[in-house]
């Protein structure tokens, strides 16, 4: 349990971000090279070799090295479906508030 | 760590907490309806998706279930059951998706005077695994279910 614990800390420092997000669900649909990854996010080698380390220290992401280029893959199975639920409940929930201010924003002045 | 994107706060105070603080123009009231009136509700949560609300029991213990249907032809189906509800002020609920059967999520809405007009909501949402849930039942419940068995026993010695 404790190691559950830390382990789900590191998956929320490595979720929180709107980019690792993104990393974490193409991976979940195939397998991509860091530099797939980086074109795919236009971003340098260096910055996703950052966000790749960040998701691999938590268990989400699996990289391995054949010749010179590195694959990555989801993480172990359970706690990389787990990681991608939290990453879509807290997504669903940022835009529901954005939603909601529209909603508010759209129907003021109305009475029911 | 915290986030802010557009006109929120993202911060994770506890490794199984996500917890969002937002400001809305329009008072406590207007909030409070929008989060629990069903032809309310249909209007934002699905952000832009149609939303089907099967039950909106908004009542403590009520139970509440809703299907989202995206564009592609996929649908959603979220529910729980709601832990406290105390009008314009706070309101509580397990939420589980049906995709990840076991995760439960506690939300709870806070909803506070931001003067002007203005309402400050702020969501938060505990994560608790099917092994975080079972490890409550070994641990709080034991006692009880003692008792509740012998209990069973007594009612079964009794139906011989």
């Amino acid at each position: 349990m404790v190691q559950y614990s830390s382990t789900l800390d590191s998956v929320f420092a490595a979720v929180a971000d709107p980019t690792r997000r993104g990393i974490l669900e193409r991976l979940g649909r195939r397998e991509a090279s860091i530099t797939e990854l980086a074109e795919a996010f236009d971003m340098t080698l260096t910055g996703m070799k950052k966000h790749v380390r960040v998701l691999e220290d938590a268990g989400l992401v699996q990289t391995k090295k054949v010749g010179r280029v590195r694959t990555c893959t989801l993480g172990p199975r359970r706690l990389a479906a787990e990681a991608a639920w939290i990453a879509n409940y807290q997504q669903m929930l940022e835009a529901q508030l954005d939603s909601l201010g529209e909603f508010l924003e759209r129907t003021k002045g109305d009475r029911p | 760590m915290i986030t802010t994107a557009n006109r929120h706060t993202l911060t994770t105070p506890t490794d199984r907490t996500i917890r969002v603080e937002r400001e809305f123009d329009a008072p406590r009231d207007r909030v409070w309806r929008a989060f629990t009136q069903p032809e309310l509700i249909a209007q934002w949560w699905g952000r832009g998706n149609k939303l089907v609300i099967e039950r909106m029991e908004v009542e403590r213990g009520g139970h509440w279930r809703v299907v989202e249907h995206t564009p592609d032809g996929e649908t959603h189906g979220f529910e729980g059951r709601f832990r406290e509800v105390t009008p314009k002020d706070r309101i509580s609920r397990t939420f589980e998706w049906d995709g990840m059967p076991g995760y439960t999520i506690l939300e709870t809405a806070e909803f506070f005077d931001a003067g002007e007009g203005r309402t400050r909501l702020v969501s938060t949402a505990l994560f608790f695994s099917p092994e975080e849930r079972d490890g409550m039942l070994h641990s709080g419940m034991e006692g009880g279910m003692a008792e509740s068995y012998a209990a069973l026993d007594r009612v079964l010695a009794g139906m011989r």
